[in-house]
């Protein structure tokens, strides 16, 4: 199948009749295949849908799992320890099951807090998830007579239902998940998670509840694993501590990987097709089916690390999929009385603030004042500290001391999310952006904060604020919607994040070195906008710049920061004609607490 | 005199923009080169780029006749370039003895040249035993220049080794570079921003602007110092 | 000494062997060799095999080490240098490695459970009471090593090399060090570390295709928490080493194969950066 953008009805309607066609296949399926087969099939259709909630979190979102067998283990030992010891019947089932989804909800709400924080790396995120299924293991084994330790339970009383009807269901199962799967990966939010994976820090500062979406989907997902397992275990009447086990978990990660991670149906299929032959192989050839899964594996993982679905998509492309759809259409937001519109306080307010590495001191108590319909450059040599301010007004558990108000309202030790929620925007000095998002699904992103992001559609409109529409027509962005941000010039990306900053709808814009790398014309043009933003939009713009014409050209204040502290301040020619100034940026300040 | 440095058409960058735009620039055996301009204007990305840590876009660089565009840092650095960057320049947790010794390749050389550092730098022989993260910044200074020269190179390149210093330190540092020349017979590109300095200690200067180069000329020369001052004006 | 105690001080001693050659990589190479836990199979299987011929069993460690120190330079050039920009994809490659590796040992070896001669046999009571003469002599090798690979990291050229690889891998470069050429013996230093490791510890339990499996998780967690560091490793080694001891011996010996991996998900939690400085 090509891959076009799809709209919304048109997303619904192909995904209906994917659902239709795998649903008719899967009515089929058992009247064509053999008993032995049927049989394989079952398992592997099962396994199935918990490969593709792999390829959700970590083909899409790029959290690397080793846990998702964990919560397979849960439903199916809930399945089986309820029919074991408790009684078994409809009103049983219907119990165990929801023990099962509920107890896998709540590991995962635990996994999710233990791993997910922010600034937690991705590396120890994953550890977590590869010492779950290790403790459920454990679990199981110390459970002794209960869960049957190392042999597991069997022969349960169970559905006892013929070979098809078990086919149904499970086949059922993973195309009603792979449907909404599908539609979520395609939805606003599926974008979302593709950003996370992409430049989670860069999500944070746009107002992405990163770690709370992360640990939605974790629950999500365990919830879907543990159904799959509690059919499992209903069908195969045996449970055994490798069902929750680290080495299935791998497992997953495996069939991801060779059917292209992201693809979502790759791994489905890879799934099905490499759990069947390793089923269907006997005597010594499953060892070397296993063998050979490996170095295919390793293959992928160094020489195609996107699988070997980007192949079959690429021949899909040969097939005439019809015109491609029209990008989202940009519409004014409504004009909103932002965070600082009800107090008289200025939009930043730094006091005495400090931020040591140990015994290196950057910052040695800055104190200043941004002021709204104000732009203040912070201007100074290189590392006298001018980023590390910009990062501790933006993040508030950057600064070692000192307090940091905007609008008002103190910061304290809140995250990026916190900050872009009381009004500040940044930009970075180097454009490191969502290189597969094009600029409408950047934009979109942009106003997850103040929009929300729909979960299963995606909106035809995008609605902006007129800053950022300025932009987006200064810079002509408004015609490259469609283009993949990968593909943009440097002085476009550097407007993108500008418009994508302005779409949150800050009252503080801090922006580092916007005019870094610009051409004389891209630089002339920025400052129209910056200036057009103070003046007619009321911001208050904070800005850290190496050139000084341009500094001159378009500042009200000026801040010159040396050594940590702040120098002088004041109206641009004052500063700039001040002999001072002019010897800290000769080299000669030897006078002012230089070094011996 | 044949330059030992040859750099033509040069241009390099981080992303899709270049920072280094067709520079061509030569230095010879015993001459030293000043590179000025403001902040943000290429000079330590143009040295970065010569010592490998920077892809080059375009251009060509010749060390002694020997095309060495693109080398890899380690073998630039084998093949007689030494490099004193602005950041990142010392191994905080290491010994200054240990940060002399990383100077050269081989211990033995270490222990044979020493007496020369300690001749032109005698705190430095003081202090071997010392972490480098505890010294004062101009004796770091002091350290990353004993380090660059230890090495006895062919090329010296030197970034900003003035900013922040006291006023004798400063004549201190002047006094290794232009010994360097004299007794290595090394061709040196100084970065500065300092331009006293600067056109105290070099033979002849250029200004990169943008990323290009928009003059060159002689350090002595008053005409020259005029228009440098236009170009470097805050 | 008491049992109990000697009990703690072997198994950290064990633990801290068997981590190290995890470290050393990680330090370097600023990544992490999940098939950590099949080296140490194949140097179970190593000392299995030199039982098996009828060699000293005091020389199972020594070329078992050599053995995959051979191997990780061949894996390294292979497998782990494509890799260096994707950590994450790092740790599946050398994954799906060891499940190479595993399946390669089963089909060689089968599935079941193999045993190694002893160097040592039998208890002594040096240190007290009747204790596993073997258990002792391990621990004693472990210190050895942790000492000599002290030595090497700040004794010599190469230790030096390899430090300032550790701490700021451009400047290195800078200097004249090949710093592909370190990591790429670092890597062969690390399989080899972990293969001698796996070979001590056989004949104190036995061989099976999984072995390496716990060992590799055990030594992930302790290594996350210790930071680049020997003595750092030592302390950690110690402190959750020990804990798992009186888990084990108070509460029950499966609770006890958890303490490591639950005590260290708490304390990164709490602090990402474990027992390491600054």
């Amino acid at each position: 199948m090509a891959e076009p953008r799809f709209a919304l009805s048109r997303a619904h309607r192909t995904a209906a009749l994917g659902a239709l066609t795998a649903g008719a296949v899967v009515a089929v399926g058992p009247l064509l295949l053999d008993t032995y087969m049927t049989n394989i099939l079952i398992r592997a259709l099962f396994l199935a849908a918990v490969v593709m909630t792999v390829d959700v979190l970590w083909g899409y979102t790029g959290v690397l799992t080793f846990g998702q067998s964990a919560f397979f283990g849960v439903g199916a030992y809930a399945c089986a320890l309820v029919f074991t010891h408790y009684g078994f019947g409809a009103d049983w089932g219907l119990l165990a099951l929801a023990l099962g989804i509920g107890a896998a909800m709540t590991i995962a709400l635990l996994t999710g807090w233990l791993a997910f924080f922010h600034g937690a790396s991705p590396l120890y995120g994953s550890i977590i998830t590869l010492a779950l299924p290790i403790v459920l293991t454990q679990a199981i084994f110390s459970g002794g007579r209960f869960t049957g330790s190392s042999s597991g339970l069997s022969g349960f009383p169970t559905w006892y239902w013929p070979v098809e009807v078990y086919f149904w269901i499970a086949g059922g199962l993973l195309v009603a998940v792979t449907t909404l799967g599908w539609l979520l990966v395609r939805s606003d939010f599926g974008r979302v998670l593709v950003a996370i994976r992409e430049n989670e820090e860069r999500c944070a500062y746009l107002g992405v509840p990163v770690s709370r979406i992360k640990i939605a989907l974790m629950m999500a997902a365990a919830a879907v694993a543990a159904a799959a397992g509690f059919g499992y275990a209903a069908f195969t009447n045996v449970v055994a501590p490798e069902l929750a086990g680290f080495l299935l978990g791998t497992e997953f990660l495996i069939y991801t990987a060779l059917g292209g991670r992201g693809t979502l149906l790759g791994p489905v299929l890879a799934g099905v097709g490499i759990d069947v032959t390793a089923s269907w192989l006997s005597g010594q050839l499953p060892f070397l089916w296993k063998l050979m899964t490996g170095v295919a594996f390793i293959v992928v993982i160094v020489l195609l690390p996107r699988g070997l679905a980007p192949v079959f998509m690429a021949l899909g492309r040969l097939i005439p999929g019809g015109p491609p759809e029209p990008p989202a259409a940009l519409v004014a937001a409504p004009r909103r009385a932002g965070p600082g519109a009800e107090t008289a306080a200025p939009p930043l307010r730094i006091e005495a603030l400090t931020r040591s590495y140990g015994s290196l001191q950057v910052l040695k108590g800055v104190t200043m004042t941004g002021h709204a319909s104000e732009l203040l450059s912070v201007v100074g040599p290189n590392g006298v500290g001018k980023t590390t301010l910009m990062r501790c007004v933006s993040d508030g558990a950057e600064r070692s001391g000192g307090t940091v108000e905007i609008n008002g309202v103190a910061l304290g030790r809140g995250a990026p999310q916190r900050a872009t929620a009381m009004g500040v925007g940044r930009s970075f000095q180097n454009t490191s952006l969502f290189d597969s998002l094009t600029v409408a699904e950047c934009l979109q992103l942009a106003r997850m904060r103040v929009d929300g992001a729909r979960l299963f559609h995606r909106r035809d409109e995008i609605r902006l604020p007129e800053p950022a529409r300025d932009i987006l027509r200064a810079t002509g962005l408004d015609q490259k919607l469609a283009e993949e941000t990968r593909n943009l010039s440097h002085g476009m990306k550097r407007g993108l994040e500008l418009a994508m900053v302005l779409a949150t709808e800050p009252s503080v814009l801090l922006l580092d070195e916007p005019t870094a790398g610009l051409t004389k014309a891209e630089r002339g043009a920025i400052g129209a906008v910056l200036t057009r933003l103070t003046r007619e939009f009321g911001l208050c713009i904070v800005l850290i710049e190496h050139d000084l014409d341009f500094v001159r050209e378009i500042s009200d204040r000026v801040v010159v920061l040396h050594q940590g502290a702040i120098l002088m301040e004041g109206a641009v020619e004052e500063v700039v004609a001040s002999d001072l100034v002019k010897a800290v940026y000769a080299g000669h300040g030897a006078d002012r607490g230089a070094a011996a | 005199m044949s330059a030992l440095l040859a750099i033509e058409g040069l241009s390099s960058g981080y992303g899709a923009a270049p920072v280094v735009r067709d520079v061509s620039l030569s230095v010879g055996a015993g001459e030293i080169l000043a590179v000025l301009g403001k902040n943000g204007m290429g000079k330590s990305t143009l040295l970065k780029t010569l010592m490998g840590f920077v892809r080059p876009m375009g251009g060509t660089v010749r060390l002694d006749g020997a095309e060495v565009t693109g080398r890899a840092p380690h073998r630039m650095a084998r093949s007689g370039v030494a490099h004193a960057p602005q950041e990142f320049t010392l191994f905080q947790d290491l010994t200054v003895a240990e940060n002399l010794r990383l100077g050269v390749q081989t211990d033995a050389l270490f222990h044979e040249r020493m007496p020369d550092v300690a001749a032109a730098f005698p705190r430095m022989a003081e202090r071997l035993r010392q972490r480098a993260g505890t010294l004062s910044g101009g004796e770091q200074k002091m350290l990353l220049m004993s380090r660059a020269l230890i090495a006895r190179p062919q090329v010296l390149l030197v970034d900003e080794i003035s900013e922040g210093l006291q006023p004798t330190m400063v004549d201190r540092m002047a006094e290794a570079i232009t010994a360097a020349r004299r007794e290595l017979g090394a061709a040196v590109l100084l970065v500065e921003q300092n331009v006293a300095f600067a056109l105290a200690v070099a033979d002849r200067f250029a200004v990169l602007k943008l990323g290009e180069v928009v003059e060159q000329g002689a350090a002595g020369d008053p005409a020259a110092a005029a228009t440098l001052a236009d170009h470097l004006k805050v | 000494m008491s049992i109990l105690v000697l009990d703690i001080l072997t198994t950290s001693a064990i633990l801290f062997v068997v981590a190290a050659g995890l470290m050393v990589i990680l330090g370097v190479m600023k990544l992490i060799n999940f098939a950590h836990g099949a080296f140490l199979t194949v140097g179970g299987y190593a000392a299995f095999l030199t039982t098996s011929a009828g060699i000293s069993p005091w020389l199972a460690a020594p070329l078992a080490g050599l053995f995959g120190f051979a191997s990780g330079l061949v894996i390294e050039r292979l497998i782990v240098r494509p890799l260096y920009d994707r950590p994450l994809d790092a740790i599946l490659a050398t994954w799906g490695l060891g499940i190479v590796i595993g399946q390669l040992i089963t089909l060689a070896f089968g599935r079941g459970v193999q045993f190694a001669d002893s160097p040592l046999t039998g208890v002594t009571s040096l240190l007290g009471p009747d204790y596993s003469a073997w258990r002792i002599a391990v621990s004693a090798i472990a210190i050895g090593v942790g000492l000599a690979l002290t030595a090497l990291l700040y004794f010599t050229r190469f230790g030096l090399n390899a430090r300032a690889v550790i701490m700021n891998e451009a400047l290195a470069r800078g200097l004249g060090i090949d710093s592909v050429r370190v990591r790429a013996v670092t890597f062969g230093l690390g399989a080899g570390l972990a293969c001698a490791a796996g070979a001590l510890i056989t004949p104190l339990l036995s061989v099976d295709p999984n072995m390496g499996l716990p060992w590799l998780v055990n030594s992930f967690m302790l290594v996350m928490v210790s930071g680049v560091s020997f003595p750092s490793l030592a302390l950690a080694a110690l402190a959750f080493g020990g804990a798992q001891v009186l888990v084990s011996t108070y509460v029950s010996p499966i609770v006890g194969g958890l303490t490591i991996v639950v005590l260290a998900a708490l304390v990164l939690r709490v602090n990402p950066k474990g027992f390491a400085r600054g």
